[in-house]
């Protein structure tokens, strides 16, 4: 039997849910001996099998356009979408940003910051994404499994991926749901 | 009775029951929001919809009463599907991130409820509209934006404090948490109670001092009862490695199920005096840190015994110190002079009052939380002893009528019906009349609205302030327990800080007067000393103190013995009306600072002094102005 292949990919998140993902530590063994990771941040592919994997891993929200076509792209070449993380499933703490509106948030950052000298500008160019509201993945495309928490823990990383990995889709709750 | 069917259960609940009550009584678990045992049903939030066979719709289970024949389902589809939709309306509404939120992962009731339902996301987005946060408040943060309007915190404001200050503006999704019409809640009417933050159920309403200090899972729950007053609140004391977190009121509690006030709940917490952490002999006339044996040794040879010694201790000491400080000094010495701080001001003649009849005379504050008419004497119960003063102010929407008779300015005044004037020293006087008023009509027509208020009233209080019972001589106290008697009103007397009562228990009432004293005792405690008392020490050779917290008494003194503070020990306190309470150590002393008791314990040993260790008989011995009870 062939082992399920497993893509993963970061949207406007931290890289604390991978991080948290390699704190499952030596039980990475386990997980290459039941799935093939394929493209994550954590391998050295760019991006997902072009004819696809059974399960793909956004970990982030979405926002800006570049985010938007990642997260369509893994929709695509997946068959189960996974949200990992409280920015994935809810927005997280780039949201917050939501409150104030994407110009007022580059304003902030690239003019009025203490840091920035009197010629701060806000970078605009035909290669930048552009900033759009900061949304949960399953505003975009269709998740199949949510897995919240900031980060989610370790050990729930690794139940997921093992049931996963089985052909079951595993339940988040009781211990294992916490949103922070 | 009324026999109804909840999944499957046949029950039989009293007429008027919920339908959510009769789950609980039937053991069955329905969840709700809104939904607070102390306050009114409001059927706000919609999280406790069941399914009733026959209904058209869902019905809120809270506000529902039950009724004969009624067949109720609480775990149908219908009603769980119902549930995660309620939630997700919630959570959309405004700023629910719980990563936000200093209540998240334990202490918000609405991420419990999701939790409980198994939510791992929300099928609709906020819709981000940003409301702005009041931190006004020295004590108090209001955050509109985790609010979800279940009004837990108006319906507390209003029916279990009475003050009225929280209200709501606007409609829908634009409602608005509002202080009074909508100023700061920092300048706001608002006593600072902290109900409201107690029963918010989500992080909407947080307090400052103990926000990101410990989750209720994190921290250690002490029941106790708070001393800053005589009446005797039960209390809960928050700790997490042997540090102060919170001080919160207990819902369960029999006499102020869940109340506090700023001085219970959130003052304590402001203690900014410095500890003292080791004793203090003073030397060439210098004050220097010493052993233990050291300033007793020094105690030994310098403290008058018996005569040309005064001793006075603090009404805050737990009953238990209070009887050995008196044995100690009483008995064991024979004392020229052993006394309270309060040298029995409020007390002494009410304590006479009763030996003289040989029975107590004074009734149990729960007389306040069903009474159609209170006369209040002398008592400002919105700054002092606040907490009967919030049975009063908030049954009066309800009709009861309030008669406030002060000379000064008096902040429950502005709630009462009839306000008379009664100056200081004319106590026997405005009593008289009072009662001549019960029997015909006289020139003063505010008397006779009061009286005839009080006359026709079913359950009539008089509560009086320690100005009455400090000036009012037997005549006049006889006086007011004629009019109490006529009127088979309950009388309550506020006796002033958290022990006095034990005091006058033991006599612990003669005036503290320069007469010569050649060496005073002061067990302090954790007590403010007054600059009257540090003025009359003045020139008094040899001053013993026993206190937690450096002061201006402590500086001046000859020897400073250093002791706990009130949750660092264990000890009974007798309300005024007469309950007596235990409370149990909540924290851990410094290294090398003994309780008040063991001091005391140590001093007797050192003067080979063997006290009577039964306390409890010696407290009980007294005929009290109330009958106490043990709890």
């Amino acid at each position: 039997m062939t082992k399920p292949k497993v893509a993963s990919d970061w949207l406007c998140g931290c890289a604390g849910c991978h991080m948290s993902f390699l704190d499952i530590d030596e039980r990475i063994l386990q997980v290459v001996e039941l799935v093939e990771l394929r493209a994550t941040p954590i391998t050295d592919l760019k991006e997902p099998d072009k004819d696809g994997v059974v399960v793909g891993i956004l970990e982030g929200g979405i926002a800006n356009t570049h985010n938007e076509h990642v997260a369509k792209r893994m929709r695509e070449r997946c068959k189960i979408l996974v949200a990992l993380g409280d920015c994935a499933v809810f927005g997280g703490v780039p949201a917050m940003r939501n409150f104030f509106g994407e110009e007022a948030a580059l304003k902030r950052a690239y003019i009025d910051a203490e840091s920035n000298d009197s010629e701060g500008k806000i970078p605009r160019h035909p290669e930048l994404a552009e900033l759009t509201r900061v949304r949960a993945v399953n505003e975009v495309v269709k998740v199949d499994l949510h897995i919240p928490g900031c980060p989610p823990h370790a050990d729930v990383i690794f139940y997921a991926l093992a049931e996963l990995a089985e052909g079951r889709i595993p339940e988040i709750k009781n211990d294992m749901l916490h949103w922070h | 009775m009324i026999k109804l069917t909840i999944d499957g259960k046949t029950i039989e609940v009293q007429e008027g029951t919920t339908v959510l009550q009769a789950a609980e009584e039937a053991g069955l678990y329905i969840p709700t929001l809104c939904n607070h045992p102390q306050v009114t049903p409001y059927g706000g939030c919609r999280l406790c919809m069941v399914d009733i066979e026959g209904a058209r719709t869902l019905q809120p289970s809270c506000t529902l009463p039950a009724t004969e024949g009624m067949v109720v389902h609480t775990q149908t589809e219908k009603v769980l599907n119902a549930r995660k939709f309620v939630l997700t309306l919630i959570f959309s509404e405004r700023n629910h991130f719980c990563m936000y939120c200093p209540v998240s992962d334990g202490d918000c009731e609405l991420q419990n409820r999701a939790y409980d339902e198994n939510m791992t996301h929300w099928d609709l987005q906020p819709n981000w509209q940003p409301f702005e946060v009041d931190a006004s408040h020295e004590f108090i943060i209001l955050d509109n934006n985790r609010c979800i309007l279940c009004r837990r915190c108006t319906r507390a404001c209003d029916e279990l404090v009475g003050n009225f200050t929280l209200g709501f503006e606007e409609r829908g999704a634009e409602s608005l948490l509002v202080a009074d019409y909508n100023v700061p809640l920092g300048e706001s009417s608002c006593i600072s109670c902290g109900t409201c933050v107690q029963i918010c159920p989500t992080g909407s309403l947080i307090d400052r001092q103990s926000v990101y200090q410990g989750k209720e899972t994190e921290v250690e729950q002490n029941i106790g009862v708070c001393v800053e007053c005589s009446v005797g609140c039960q209390r809960n004391v928050l700790t997490r490695d042997n540090r102060l977190v919170r001080l919160e009121g207990d819902w369960d509690a029999d006499f102020n199920h869940g109340l506090l006030c700023d001085q219970g709940r959130f003052l304590p917490l402001e203690e900014d005096r410095s500890r003292l952490l080791t004793p203090l002999v003073r030397k060439n006339g210098q004050l220097r840190a010493a052993t233990w044996e050291q300033a007793l040794d020094a105690i030994a040879s310098n403290m008058n015994k018996g005569k040309g010694l005064a001793a006075l201790a603090s009404t805050r000491l737990p009953a238990e110190d209070l009887v050995l400080f008196n044995a100690i000094f009483k008995d064991g010495l024979n004392s020229d002079l052993v006394t309270s701080l309060e040298e029995g001001k409020a007390t002494a003649s009410l304590a006479n009052l009763a030996e003289k009849m040989g029975k107590p005379f004074e009734s149990s504050l729960d007389a306040l939380k069903d009474t159609d008419a209170v006369l209040v004497l002398e008592l400002d119960l919105v700054d002092e002893h606040q907490v009967p003063g919030f049975f009063i102010k908030r049954q009066i929407p309800a009709g009861t009528n309030l008669i406030v008779a002060d000379g000064k300015e008096n902040k429950l005044a502005a709630r009462a019906r009839v306000r008379l004037e009664l100056n200081a020293g004319e106590e026997a006087k405005f009593l008289t009349n009072l009662l001549a008023a019960f029997d015909h009509e006289t020139d003063d027509e505010g008397l006779n609205r009061a009286a005839n208020i009080l006359k026709s009233a079913n359950n009539p209080c008089i509560v009086y302030g320690k100005t009455l019972a400090e000036n009012a001589d037997e005549t006049a106290l006889e006086t007011l327990l004629t009019i109490a008697q006529k009127l088979d009103a309950a009388l309550i007397g506020v006796k002033g800080e958290a022990n006095s009562m034990a005091a006058a228990q033991l006599g612990l009432e003669k005036t503290f007067e320069k007469n010569g004293y050649e060496s005073v005792f002061i067990a302090l405690g954790d007590d403010k000393p007054s600059q009257k008392l540090v003025k009359r020490l003045e020139d008094i050779p040899f001053v013993v103190v026993q206190a937690t917290y450096m002061s201006q008494l402590t500086g001046n003194a000859d020897v400073v013995l250093p002791v706990t503070m009130w949750a660092e020990q264990s000890g009974s306190y007798l309300s005024l009306d007469g309950r007596l309470q235990k409370i149990g150590k909540a924290l851990d002393a410094p290294e090398g600072i003994l309780t008040s008791n063991e001091s005391l314990l140590k001093i007797a040993e050192t003067l080979s002094i063997e006290p009577d260790t039964d306390w409890k008989t010696t407290l009980l011995k007294r005929v009290p102005t109330v009958q106490i009870q043990e709890s």
